[in-house]
C-alpha cells in the first residue's frame, strides 16, 4: 500500500479534505463577484487545493516514488495514547497524580531497555510533577480542571 | 527630532530591570534550544507564547524575538561541534564549522560566528530602525488589492523555497487558508465550519496549531534519534580568532549581514534561506573555493551573520506593513494580536513602545549574547549531554500545560495533538508545514482583503491587475511560479548539494 502508492493517497486525503471545505463552503452564502459572501474564497481555496490534490493524485500515478520506508508509527501512537489518557486522568485525579503517571508513562517509553533505570525514572517523574505544579499552579497560578 | 526622542525611549523601556530579565531569559532560552538539536525556534516560541500572557506585549516580544536570534548564535555551537545543526539555519555551518573543529580549530570558529552574529544582528538592527518608519508612510499607498497580492507573493515564494515540493507546499498552504476561516465570519458574522462545537467559534486557535505542528510534531519526530551525542572532545582554547581569521572573514560578514537583511525582507525569506544563500555566494566569491567544505572560515562567518541579519530584515514588512514574512515573523504577528495590539502600518505610530522597545531590547539582546556564548560555551558543552529520554517528555508536558493555559480548555489541548499528529504525518510525506502556519495566520487579512478589493472593483477581478503595485507583486510571484517549473534541473542540483550534508 505504502511506498510507491504514498502520493497517489496524498492527493486523495488532500482532495478529500478539499472537498470537505469545498461542500461546506457552498452551504454558506456565496454571495455575488459584487458583494463576497462568507462562502465565496473558502470555496475558491477550496477548489485550489483540490486541484492541487488531482494533480498529486495523478503525479503520484504516473511516477510512483521510491519507497519511504516504513513509517514508524508505534511510539508515537504511544505517546498521543499517553496523552489521552492524561486528559481523561487529570478530571478524575488532579494534575499531581495523573502529571506523575505520564511522566513515568513517557519516561519509560523513551528510555529502552535498561530496567535497574526504574527508581530514576519514578523519581524524575516525582520531580517533574512536583515542579510542574510549583512552577504553574503556585507561581503562575494556572487554574487546573 | 522625533527619532530621537523614539529611540531614546525604547532603550528607556528596556532597560527596565524586568525587562533586561525579559530579554536575558529570551536570549538564554533562545541559545539553550538553538544548542539543543531537535527542538527549534519555530516550536519554543509556539509553546512560550502562552506563557507570556501576563506579561505587557512589550515584554513578550521582547522576550520572544530574544528567543529567535539567540537560536541563530546557539545553532552554531552544536554545528561546529558536533556536525549535527542546532536548527535549520545552521546547517550551512556544519559544512566548514565542523571541519575546522576537527583541525583543532573549533574556538575559532565559534568564536567567528558568535563575532559574525553580533555585528550582523547590530547592523540589522539599525538598518530596521531607519527603515521602518518610512515604509510604514509607504505602506498608507497599499490598498486592498496590494495586500491581497503582497499575501499571494509571500506564500508563493515560501512555498517555492519549499524543499520537497511547490505543489504539496501550495496544498498545505491551502488547508491553512481553509483551517483560518473555521469560526465566526467577521463581516457576517455566519458561523463557519463549527458544526455546533462552541469551542470552534472563535475559530481553530492559532496558539494549539503552532505549538502541535512545531512543538508537539517535532517531539514525536525526535523519538526515534539514537540517544546519545558525541561531542567533538578538543580544547576549545582560543575562543578569539586570530588576525588572519579576521581579515579573511570581515568581507563575508559584511556580505552576509546585507544579503541577510535583503533575503529577510522579501516575503517568505528566511533565515535558512540567507545561510543558504550566503554560503553560495561566499564560494562564488571566494578566490580559492576548493577549500569550502575543508574548513574555510569563510563558510562559517557568513552564513552565520547572514542567518542574524535576516531575522531584523524580516521584522521590517511586520513592523512597516503588518504582513508577516515567514514562520518566526508570523508567530510574532499572533503574539502581537493576542496582547491586542494590532499590527499593520499603524502599530508604530499607535504603539511606539512596542517597535523601539523592541529595537532597543535588540541591540541589549546581541550584546548578552556575545557574552552568553562565548565565555559560557563550556555551560552548553554541557547541556548537550542532556539525555533526550528526560528532555522529549519534559518538552511535551510544557506543551500540554501552555495549550491548557491559553484558555483553561482541554479542547485546544486536543487540538495541539491533533496538530502534532499532523505535523509529524506531514513532515514524513514530505508536506512541508511553514507555508500552513504562515497561510493561517494571514488568512483572516486574506480573505479581508480580497472581499474588499471586490467590493471596491464592483467584483471585476482586474483590479489586482490595473492598480500597479498590485500588478507589480502578482507579475513578481508569476515569475516565481515560471522560475520553478522551468529551471526544475538547477533545483534538484541545489537538493542534491543539501542532501550531501
Amino acid at each position: 500500500m505504502r511506498g510507491s502508492h504514498s502520493e497517489a493517497i496524498g492527493g486523495i486525503f488532500w482532495g478529500g479534505v478539499g472537498i470537505f471545505f469545498a461542500l461546506g463552503a457552498v452551504k454558506l452564502k456565496l454571495g455575488t463577484f459584487h458583494s463576497p459572501g462568507p462562502g465565496f474564497i473558502p470555496l475558491g481555496t477550496a477548489l485550489l487545493l483540490i486541484l492541487l490534490s488531482l494533480f498529486t493524485f495523478a503525479k503520484g500515478l504516473i511516477r510512483p516514488t521510491r519507497q519511504t520506508g516504513e513509517i514508524p508509527w508505534k511510539r508515537p501512537a504511544l505517546v498521543i495514547g499517553a496523552v489521552f489518557l492524561y486528559g481523561l486522568l487529570i478530571t478524575v485525579l488532579g494534575f499531581l497524580p495523573s502529571t506523575f503517571i505520564l511522566m513515568v508513562i513517557l519516561f519509560s517509553l523513551l528510555i529502552a531497555f535498561r530496567k535497574r533505570k526504574w527508581l530514576c525514572v519514578i523519581l524524575c517523574a516525582a520531580a517533574t510533577a512536583l515542579g510542574a505544579w510549583l512552577v504553574f499552579s503556585v507561581f503562575l497560578r494556572v487554574p487546573f480542571p | 527630532m522625533d527619532f530621537f526622542y523614539n529611540i531614546l525611549n525604547g532603550f528607556q523601556i528596556t532597560f527596565q530591570p524586568t525587562n533586561i530579565l525579559y530579554c536575558f531569559i529570551g536570549v538564554f532560552i533562545g541559545t539553550l534550544i538553538g544548542v539543543l538539536p531537535g527542538i527549534g525556534p519555530s516550536g519554543t516560541i509556539s509553546i512560550l507564547l502562552p506563557a507570556t500572557f501576563s506579561l505587557s506585549p512589550v515584554s513578550s516580544i521582547i522576550l520572544l524575538a530574544g528567543i529567535y536570534y539567540g537560536a541563530m548564535y546557539g545553532g552554531s555551537t552544536t554545528s561546529i561541534l558536533v556536525n549535527v545543526p542546532g536548527e535549520a539555519a545552521s546547517v550551512v555551518t556544519c559544512l566548514d564549522g565542523y571541519q575546522m573543529a576537527r583541525q583543532g580549530r573549533a574556538g575559532p570558529a565559534l568564536g567567528i560566528a558568535a563575532f559574525g552574529s553580533f555585528i550582523a544582528g547590530t547592523f540589522s538592527v539599525i538598518v530596521l530602525m531607519f527603515v521602518s518608519v518610512p515604509l510604514a508612510k509607504f505602506a498608507l499607498v497599499f490598498g486592498p488589492p496590494e495586500y491581497t497580492s503582497l499575501i499571494v507573493l509571500g506564500i508563493t515564494i515560501l512555498a517555492y523555497l519549499a524543499q520537497k515540493s511547490l505543489v504539496k507546499a501550495l496544498m498545505t498552504a491551502s488547508f491553512g487558508f481553509l483551517l483560518s476561516f473555521v469560526g465566526l465570519d467577521t463581516i457576517t458574522g455566519k458561523a463557519r465550519y463549527t458544526f455546533g462545537i462552541p469551542d470552534l467559534m472563535d475559530g481553530v486557535g492559532v496558539l494549539p496549531v503552532v505549538m502541535g505542528l512545531f512543538g508537539v510534531a517535532e517531539v514525536l519526530q525526535n523519538l526515534d534519534i539514537p540517544e546519545g551525542i558525541s561531542v567533538f572532545k578538543t580544547r576549545l582554547g582560543n575562543l578569539v580568532p586570530n588576525q588572519k581569521d579576521w581579515k579573511d572573514s570581515w568581507k563575508p560578514i559584511t556580505r552576509g549581514s546585507i544579503l541577510g537583511f535583503i533575503i529577510g525582507i522579501i516575503p517568505g525569506g528566511s533565515a535558512v534561506l540567507a545561510s543558504f544563500v550566503s554560503y553560495a555566494t561566499e564560494k562564488r566569491c571566494s578566490k580559492h573555493p576548493e577549500r569550502f567544505g575543508r574548513g574555510a572560515i569563510e563558510g562559517v562567518a557568513g552564513p552565520e551573520s547572514a542567518n542574524n541579519s535576516a531575522f531584523g530584515g524580516g521584522l521590517v514588512p511586520l513592523f512597516g506593513l503588518g504582513i508577516p514574512s515567514s514562520v518566526v515573523t508570523a508567530l510574532l504577528f499572533a503574539a502581537l494580536m493576542i496582547h491586542g495590539v494590532q499590527p499593520g502600518p499603524f502599530l508604530i505610530s499607535e504603539h511606539p513602545e512596542v517597535f523601539w522597545g523592541l529595537v532597543a531590547s535588540m541591540y541589549l539582546g546581541n550584546i548578552l549574547l556575545l557574552i552568553i556564548n562565548l565565555p559560557l560555551i563550556g555551560l552548553w558543552v554541557k547541556v548537550l549531554k542532556i539525555p533526550q529520554w528526560l528532555l522529549l517528555p519534559l518538552i511535551l508536558l510544557f506543551c500540554i500545560i501552555g495549550a491548557y493555559a491559553i484558555n483553561n480548555s482541554l479542547f485546544d489541548v486536543g487540538v495541539m495533538m491533533l496538530f502534532g499528529i499532523i505535523g509529524y504525518l506531514m513532515n514524513k510525506f514530505g508536506y512541508e508545514a511553514a507555508p500552513l502556519a504562515l497561510a493561517f495566520v494571514l488568512g483572516p487579512i486574506f480573505e479581508k482583503s480580497m472581499r474588499q478589493s471586490l467590493r471596491l472593483s464592483g467584483g471585476d477581478f482586474s483590479i489586482f491587475i490595473t492598480r500597479p503595485l498590485s500588478a507589480v507583486l502578482l507579475v513578481m510571484a508569476g515569475l516565481v511560479l515560471l522560475s520553478y517549473f522551468f529551471f526544475k534541473k538547477q533545483r534538484g542540483v541545489l537538493e542534491g548539494g543539501g542532501e550531501a550534508v
